[in-house]
């Protein structure tokens, strides 16, 4: 699915990533956890298509050269962010920004687009499943949500365009125990052999709800060390610096 | 210009009154010219420029035949009373939806042809603006004169079609437009501009409004079916006690258009609303001027501009509330954002406030600036191009406006069009 090999990046001549590899296959769920500065959002940045960072290295995405995709074609082909901190956009709807989303992610997969009624239904079901009020759909894009309410949509979001990779950057901070829970519902709810998930974290709080296949420890903008999900519990306990000085 | 006025004067036989006007403002007109940007109130548009560079034969037009106009133009589906202005003559009226004695409609010409009615009108002939409110006083041959008793509310919203065709390319079209509401009175005008196809002319309107006490005057204007034209319109209002007054401009069409809108809060209580929406592309150039005159107590005004500008475009506004000594617990506000959405796109805005009372709440904003990358980045990471992205954004932000207007048949209307004209704008946008 995901194949990154010694993938640098920098901004303003300043190195984040250096040297990072990681492999993901179908169905597999991976966690990156990492002190701050370590490197994760740049990550999925530089994933998704952000501007701004000078990039060495290759990134294939299903055999594909993500690194040379536009930003749009990556989300058309099933790659999906889930931001740490969602923009509030002004003036436009979230109903119709994600209908016309869905459409046009639907239209190059070859499948028919939705008209406004069968979309409502699609709504209103997976808002139903995942717990999220559906009145967030009638207002702005993310303007004067609450913290929690931007990332339950970043999440619904997810959830109605049905990404084959998913990256969560953060998504678990600041949410309280109520919110986290319908985060994680969401996510376990995608859970397939062939979607493919890359969660990012501070804590492992989060895999206690989504149980990786592997956590990865960033540091210094490379993999410092891989394990199981009893990596996460082990660095709860220990602290960054000392698994550093432990490498 | 050829201002060939004997042939005017034959075409329109005026009483020596108004013929006295006529000459009076002509001279005044002859000595100043079209404004430059000398005067503080033009300094962001040079109209002498832009006529002697795209309409340096100008005419009057004299000929008396050529009221015709496309019967498709008129609005389906959407029930309203009508007047129908043909290069700025009077052509038909049609008020088949409200009480027909409660309402006075006239082709100006009417008024102005008689010496005794035209006393009665006298009053917007003072107006001294500029030079082009002189031309207009010099040269107005029709309009509208429409007045509604007390105590009526219209059932449908009125129309008034402005319609220009083949026989107005170079030529100038001065009229005037009366409207005076009763107490208690409510009415609802979109006016609708519509020109045949790369016509070209300089239309000079006055139009005139009077709000008694309690009355609500809702106006709408919209020139996006204008393309090649070009136009002063000069609006001023006089609001008495616990009126409102609300206007929303559309202002996307012409070539070049200057809005410049007066309302004199002359009672207590009574309030004012300007909003527009300013959407320009190629070269056109737009500016809408406002002054806002508290002159007593308690009373309103608040205005609200989005503007956003592809290509070569160049916008403006200008907007002043002006408050007196008398006008205690005045309430002011004013507030501009603008998209500057090409390197080569400028927008100019200059509020200002004059303020003599010493308990005043006025408040004024004004930004400009470019889209915001980070949230295009947001929509293209859900499937958009750049392109999408760029629309929806610049439509979301636009579309502020547009939720300003209370009146919703004409706010759908409205909004179909808007959305249509953006549809069909490329936004082909370069960060710079």
């Amino acid at each position: 699915m995901l194949d990154i090999k010694s993938l640098s990046a920098s901004i303003d001549g300043k190195k984040i990533l250096d040297g990072f590899d990681l492999k993901i296959k179908p169905g597999e769920v991976h966690a990156i956890m990492g002190p701050n500065g370590s490197g994760k959002s740049t990550l999925a940045n530089v994933l998704t298509g952000k501007n701004g960072y000078e990039i060495e290295g290759q990134v294939f995405y299903e055999d594909k050269d993500l690194l040379n995709l536009p930003i749009e074609e990556r989300a058309q082909k099933g790659l999906f962010m889930a931001f740490q901190y969602p923009l509030e956009i002004a003036g436009v709807n979230t109903n119709n920004f994600l209908k016309t989303s869905l459409n046009t992610i639907r239209k190059v997969r070859g499948l028919k687009e939705l008209d406004s009624l069968d979309f409502l239904k699609l709504v209103k079901t997976k808002t139903k499943n995942l717990k999220i009020d559906e009145k967030i759909l009638n207002r702005q894009l993310n303007v004067g949500f609450s913290g929690g309410e931007k990332k339950k949509n970043e999440i619904l979001q997810m959830t109605i365009l049905e990404p084959k990779l998913a990256i969560l950057d953060e998504t678990d901070s600041g949410l309280d125990i109520d919110a986290l829970r319908i985060v994680s519902d969401g996510v376990n709810a995608l859970r397939s052999k062939e979607r493919s998930f890359l969660i990012i974290t501070h804590y492992q709080r989060l895999l206690d709800y989504i149980k990786p296949d592997f956590v990865h420890v960033l540091v210094n903008g490379k993999i410092a060390k891989t394990g199981c999900g009893e990596l996460a519990e082990e660095l709860e306990k220990v602290g960054y610096e000392r698994m550093e000085i432990g490498k | 210009m050829i201002l060939n006025f004997d042939n005017f004067q034959k075409a329109n036989q005026s009483g020596s009154k108004l013929n006295n006007i006529r000459i009076k403002n002509l001279n005044i007109f002859k000595e100043k010219g079209f404004p430059t940007k000398k005067e503080e109130n033009w300094k962001y548009t040079d109209l002498n420029r832009i006529i002697s560079n795209n309409l340096s034969k100008l005419e009057i037009l004299n000929d008396k035949k050529t009221s015709q106009y496309n019967n498709e133009w008129i609005l389906k589906n959407f029930q309203h009373n009508q007047i129908i202005l043909v290069n700025g003559d009077f052509v038909s009226s049609n008020f088949s939806f409200e009480t027909k004695e409660k309402i006075t409609i006239k082709p100006l010409k009417e008024i102005l042809n008689e010496e005794k009615d035209f006393e009665k009108i006298r009053n917007y002939f003072d107006e001294q603006e500029n030079s082009l409110n002189a031309l207009n006083h010099a040269l107005v041959n029709d309009g509208i004169f429409l007045e509604i008793e007390d105590d009526y509310s219209f059932k449908k919203p009125l129309i008034i079609y402005n319609f220009f065709n083949k026989f107005s390319e170079n030529k100038i079209i001065n009229n005037k437009s009366i409207i005076l509401l009763g107490k208690n009175s409510k009415l609802s005008v979109l006016e609708w501009y519509r020109a045949e196809s790369d016509i070209k002319y300089f239309n000079n309107t006055i139009h005139n409004c009077s709000i008694q006490k309690n009355a609500i005057l809702k106006k709408y204007i919209m020139d996006s079916n204008l393309d090649n034209s070009y136009n002063y319109h000069f609006t001023n209002v006089k609001s008495y006690s616990n009126s409102i007054f609300e206007n929303f401009l559309f202002s996307a069409g012409s070539s070049f258009i200057k809005n410049e809108i007066r309302c004199d809060l002359v009672e207590t209580f009574s309030s004012c609303f300007i909003n527009a929406l300013i959407f320009l592309k190629n070269q056109q150039h737009h500016e809408l001027k406002t002054n806002i005159n508290h002159k007593q107590e308690n009373c309103k005004s608040s205005q609200l501009v989005k503007s956003a500008l592809l290509d070569k475009s160049n916008g403006t506004y200008q907007g002043k509330i002006y408050v007196d000594k008398k006008a205690q617990k005045t309430n002011g506000y004013q507030l501009s954002k603008a998209l500057v959405l090409s390197e080569n796109s400028a927008f100019n805005s200059k509020p200002e406030l004059e303020i003599y009372a010493d308990d005043v709440k006025c408040s004024h904003g004004s930004t400009t600036g470019n889209i915001d990358q980070n949230s295009v980045f947001y929509l293209m990471s859900r499937g958009l191009s750049k392109e999408q992205a760029n629309r929806m954004l610049v439509e979301g932000f636009l579309n502020e406006a547009v939720e300003t207007i209370t009146e919703p048949n004409i706010k759908s209307l409205i909004s179909k069009l808007f959305i249509d004209k953006i549809n069909k704008t490329k936004f082909e946008i370069n960060e710079y």
